[in-house]
């Protein structure tokens, strides 16, 4: 029984990672319809920044501050810069539909190779800022501990934030409405192409925490934060892309399955069971758990 | 007709792009053999410098590098210079397959030398056909004992002692010492691990919990089950055969656990200054852990090879912090000037080959068991010394400094011996 | 304007299939007559090339004339190298028999997959065919005899005898992957070609038109899904050939290639396909000359061809979104409308 709370414990936090990343794919396809597959790799750059500057002040929160208000620029930049640009030239002819992806993809492809540049591919360790020493109950030693506990606290900290931004600000309300329907949105005074560029600021933003949570204690590469990409996506897709609620609650859901796969049958079919949850919602569920029904076309 | 012409245009044009990419290079006349000029004499090896790997073993080639520089400083073999490029295969068997192809192909070396790893070698040995084409792969970084058969591999020398070796002499010692005790074993899920495998079984040790991993996977979440099932059986003794970053993943995540068996540590997975450099552990942790090597201790200062190699490390390797990795990089790398040397005036690699057949087995070196070099005999060293660690993460032998247990890799028996080790050249080159 | 298209396509379509199959030997016997004259080193990249060129076909296939995305060929990829190795570990049948192993095992798996792929579009089947060719390969550490991160052995051995002492490793690597990737364009430009190619295209364009005209989109889909993925088989397994069948020869960044391959060379033309397998070879080999200059730092040769390669991808995808020859193409057509309409 202890061993069962300790998996779920122990899910929660890895969970609560993925919900993020989730959260961040969430907001860009409300905001642009696309799926920004640079998204790890913009957390990526705003880890090392985070990774380089506890190495220089030993400051775990000042590098937190700057990785997340960094991760929130880039992703406007992205947006202003590069998608605007792409929905300007490739709105039509064959590729249109595929060329998001591939621009996103590119993107990916170049803020890796400029990591790898001026950090090197060579693993850098991320030191935990609190202990990674497992709560001790009685005699035993859990393996959940203070790391997973900031992991925890932090992200829900953020999704409040989120939560109240978005129900309870006249931002929030013009985002949501630029979400549900961008032509009344306009029509009401919204200015749409705005909401766009904030949704890949939160993104940017919520995607940097996720970062930052999963790099401590392990080694950080260009590359690492592939697998949170993937795991983020099919989140989102339990959550149904379109629901914040439902990315938070996707994340948790897969955190925690995933850990008991880990413990129980292995790290080996981690991907399968992930691949399998992904197709089965997409065929079964199209909407996801928490969609509106019709939503999957794009 | 014409016009479907002009429609091919493309086609032809991506053609004729094609063709000239090709047509680039012609190939040269050659002379001397492959890789050899009058003033320089070219090899290479393939090792992680990045990857899962990288921790740990990216300090070897770097480490072979400056001993050759050393070498080339010292005028060089036989009057040329030794020209050392190092390709970063990131531990992956298919990536040492293609930095091999462009070690023969394009850098056109004459031989390979100190390749990592065993399915990295297995791989390359069977695609690239290393044994037909004629191209020496000397002194691996591996131990797997299947390397010393010479009709399948016969360019390929090994110089680690075998890993069925290590699990021979490690599992007598286990029965005499922790007979009764639950033991547990982690292990690398491939020709690596099952090299050990064998030599267990041989030894007639049985352990209560089996955990093979997938090399690739060792990171702080695959250890932290390994230790929550370690911890659940009770085990009391932990025998992790695998790479040093899984040494240190388990190593780590235990601490943080609470959990404190008995650790034993294979000889390749064993480099204290990696462990701790990997984790938060304080390197008094180690202290007990037991492990082997056939090459002395890398903080032995007292022995002339260590002190010799301490020497080369500060000048010609950016005084790096030297350990185990190093040691095992410049023992390596004097193996390897001492066969050039001996390959003649005129090296092909035929006669490369030919000289340590011959006279391998007399060369000096840091490790303490005999060499087994011979025209029929393609063992390297055959034995270890066991220690334990002490509070400054040093490994003290556990008998009179110079035993070694030495067997071999069938179900011959294991001899306690004393070493004989040759003494260290003039100034530490080839004679 | 119409008819004279018209007019124009039936005399194109005067007896195309065998110019096209000359087209195809005369390409091939001057590649192989090539392979004699120049260094193993560019006979063995001459292969990778051809390598590169067929998986990159399979995704125009896909992409260019179906509007599918796969992030996910490197799987399909593994499945035809695990297909052809298996089968010649086990069975050891003539050659050629386990590359249509190759070819008809990853066609199941793509039919299986375009299956549930023809419902979905645009993101949703990049990401599931990402996480498809991230997860796959783990497969081969669950089960034993697929021998786990070191992989399997395809050995196609030595050339045959009859081919003298000179003829090298390389070469005969070559002589496979270049046959197997001509003979496979050959057919797929027929397809293209074909009625079927026109539905494609046709449904990539306005699926509710061509669903309209009585086209059935969805199967279609999946046809193409399915044709696509043995093709990508047979890549993988020429590619098992030259390096290894294992988890880490079919990495997400063999797909990431395959896709950046096949964008350069413009998604809608299959031509261009031997253009973006050359474009993947090279650049990592001016790279490398550019990374010299800079004291060869491994972070340099490591990073520089993907910073050069994805660049290359976001201005293509940007600037001319249907790839430079298509644009080029489109460029022609322009102005021999326009000439056309002067002339009227």
């Amino acid at each position: 029984m202890q061993q069962v709370i300790n998996v779920f414990l122990i899910g929660i936090s890895i969970g609560s990672i993925y919900a993020l990343m989730s959260l961040a794919l969430v907001l860009v396809w409300r905001s642009t319809r696309v799926v920004n597959f640079a998204q790890a790799g913009q957390a990526i750059v705003t880890t090392y920044i985070a990774w380089e500057v506890v190495n220089r002040s030993g400051s775990f929160l000042m590098a937190f501050i700057l990785a997340v208000a960094i991760g929130g620029l880039i992703g406007g930049l992205v947006e202003s810069g590069m998608m605007r640009t792409l929905f300007k030239h490739a709105s039509d002819g064959p590729v249109a539909a595929v060329a998001p992806v591939i621009a996103t993809l590119g993107l990916l492809g170049v803020i890796r190779a400029l990591v790898g540049l001026i950090w090197t591919n060579e693993g850098k360790r991320f030191e935990s800022p609190v202990s990674t020493a497992g709560f001790v109950i009685g005699d035993t030693t859990l393996p959940f501990s203070r790391l997973n506990l900031l992991i925890i606290f932090t992200a829900a900290f953020v999704m409040i934030v989120f939560s109240i931004v978005f129900q309870r600000t006249n931002l929030g309300l013009a985002l949501r409405a630029a979400a549900y329907n961008p032509e009344i949105a306009r029509l009401s005074g919204v200015k749409v192409s705005m909401t766009r560029t904030i949704g890949w600021v939160f993104a940017g933003a919520a995607g940097a925490v996720a970062g930052i949570l999963l790099s401590p204690n392990d080694s950080l590469t260009p590359y690492s934060l592939d697998v949170l990409f993937v795991f983020g996506f099919v989140a989102a897709v339990i959550g149904g892309l379109e629901s914040l609620v439902g990315a938070v609650v996707g994340g948790l859901v897969l955190g925690v399955g995933l850990s008991f796969i880990t413990f129980y049958l292995g790290t080996s079919l981690v991907f399968p069971t992930a691949f399998i949850v992904l197709v089965v919602v997409l065929l079964v569920r199209p909407s996801g758990l928490f969609g509106v029904k019709g939503a999957r076309s794009a | 007709m014409i016009g479907s012409f002009r429609k091919k245009g493309l086609v032809a044009a991506s053609a004729i792009v094609a063709i000239a990419g090709l047509a680039l290079a012609a190939v040269p006349a050659q002379a001397r053999e492959v890789g050899v000029t009058a003033t320089s004499i070219k090899i290479g090896t393939t090792v992680p410098l990045t990857g899962i790997a990288g921790p740990g073993y990216a300090k070897v080639a770097p480490a072979m590098k400056a001993y050759f520089d050393y070498v080339n400083a010292n005028g060089g073999i036989n009057g040329r210079k030794i020209e050392f490029i190092i390709k970063d295969d990131r531990y992956l068997p298919p990536v040492s397959v293609e930095k091999t192809n462009e070690l023969i192909l394009k850098d056109k070396v004459f031989a390979i030398v100190g390749a990592l790893g065993t399915a990295n070698n297995l791989a390359v040995n069977s695609r690239v056909r290393l044994g037909s084409r004629g191209v020496p792969s000397l002194f691996v970084n591996t131990g797997f004992s299947g390397f010393a058969d010479k009709k399948k591999f016969p360019t390929l020398f090994p110089l680690f002692s075998s890993y069925r070796m290590e699990a021979k002499i490690m599992g007598q010692y286990i029965k005499e010492n922790f007979a009764g005790k639950k033991i547990g074993l982690i292990y690398q899920n491939d020709d690596f691990g099952a090299d050990a495998l064998k030599g267990f079984e041989s030894a007639g040790v049985k352990f209560d919990v089996s955990l093979p991993y997938v090399s690739g996977t060792q990171g702080a979440a695959t250890a932290t089950t390994w230790i929550q099932k370690m911890a659940a059986a009770k085990v009391e003794v932990v025998y992790i055969f695998g790479v040093t970053t899984a040494t240190a993943a388990a190593v780590g995540v235990a601490a943080a656990a609470g959990y404190k068996p008995q650790w034993i540590f294979g000889s390749v997975g064993a480099d204290a200054t990696t462990i701790v450099g990997q984790t938060t552990v304080p390197v008094a942790l180690l202290n007990g852990a037991l492990s082997m090597s056939f090459m002395p201790d890398a903080a032995d200062t007292t022995d002339e090879y260590v002190k010799f190699f301490r020497e080369v490390n500060t000048t010609y390797n950016n005084n790096a912090t030297f350990d185990n990795n190093i040691m095992a990089g410049m023992n390596g790398a004097m193996m390897v000037a001492q066969a050039l040397k001996a390959a003649g005036a005129n090296p092909t690699r035929k006669s490369l080959i030919a000289a340590i057949e011959s006279k391998g087995s007399t060369w000096a070196s840091a490790g303490y068991p005999p060499i087994g070099f011979s025209s029929t005999s393609r063992v390297g060293y055959t034995g270890f010394w066991i220690g334990k660690y002490n509070l400054t993460g040093s490994l003290i032998p556990v008998e009179a400094k110079g035993t070694i247990f030495t067997t071999d890799s069938g179900n011959g028996p294991v001899v306690k011996t004393t070493s004989k080790r040759p003494a260290l050249p003039a100034k530490g080159l080839p004679n | 304007m119409l008819k004279q298209k018209r007019d124009k396509s039936s005399k194109r379509e005067h007896n195309p299939y065998r110019r096209r199959l000359l087209f195809f030997i005369l390409l091939g016997w001057g590649l192989l007559l090539l392979g004699d004259r120049v260094s193993e080193l560019r006979v063995y990249q001459g292969a990778l090339i051809a390598i590169y060129a067929l998986a990159i076909g399979s995704l125009i296939l896909l992409t260019g004339y179906s509007g599918q995305l796969s992030l996910g060929q490197g799987a399909f990829m593994a499945i035809g190298a695990y297909a052809a190795a298996l089968t010649q570990i086990y069975l050891q049948p003539p050659l050629i028999v386990t590359f249509i192993a190759a070819v008809v095992v990853a066609a199941l798996f793509g039919a299986i997959i375009g299956g549930g792929a023809a419902r979905l579009s645009g993101p949703y089947l990049a990401g599931t065919t990402l996480a498809l060719a991230l997860g796959l390969p783990t497969l081969a550490n669950l089960f034993s005899f697929l021998g786990g991160e070191t992989g399997l052995y395809f050995d196609v051995g030595i050339a045959p005898e009859r081919f003298g002492a000179e003829f090298t490793l390389y070469k005969w690597f070559f002589w496979i992957a270049a046959l197997a990737t001509l003979i496979m364009l050959f057919f797929i430009q027929n397809i293209l070609k074909s009625r079927y190619g026109r539905a494609w295209k046709a449904g990539r364009s306005n699926p509710a038109a061509a669903q309209l005209v009585g086209l059935q989109v969805g199967r279609r889909k999946v046809l193409a899904f399915t044709i696509s993925a043995g093709v990508a088989g047979l890549a993988g397994a020429l590619l098992g050939m030259v390096s290894l069948v294992a988890p880490s020869t079919f990495t997400l960044s063999l797909s990431f290639a395959i896709i950046t391959g096949a964008v350069l060379a413009g998604l809608t033309s299959l031509t261009g396909s031997i253009l973006g397998g050359l474009v993947l070879v090279v650049i990592p080999e001016i790279a490398e000359m550019v990374s010299g200059n800079f004291g060869e730092s491994e972070a340099v040769t490591a990073n520089f061809p993907g910073l050069i390669t994805s660049l290359l991808l976001i201005l293509t995808v940007l600037f001319t979104p249907n790839g430079p020859a298509e644009q080029w193409h489109h460029h022609k057509e322009k102005k021999k409308q326009k000439a056309l309409e002067k002339a009227h």
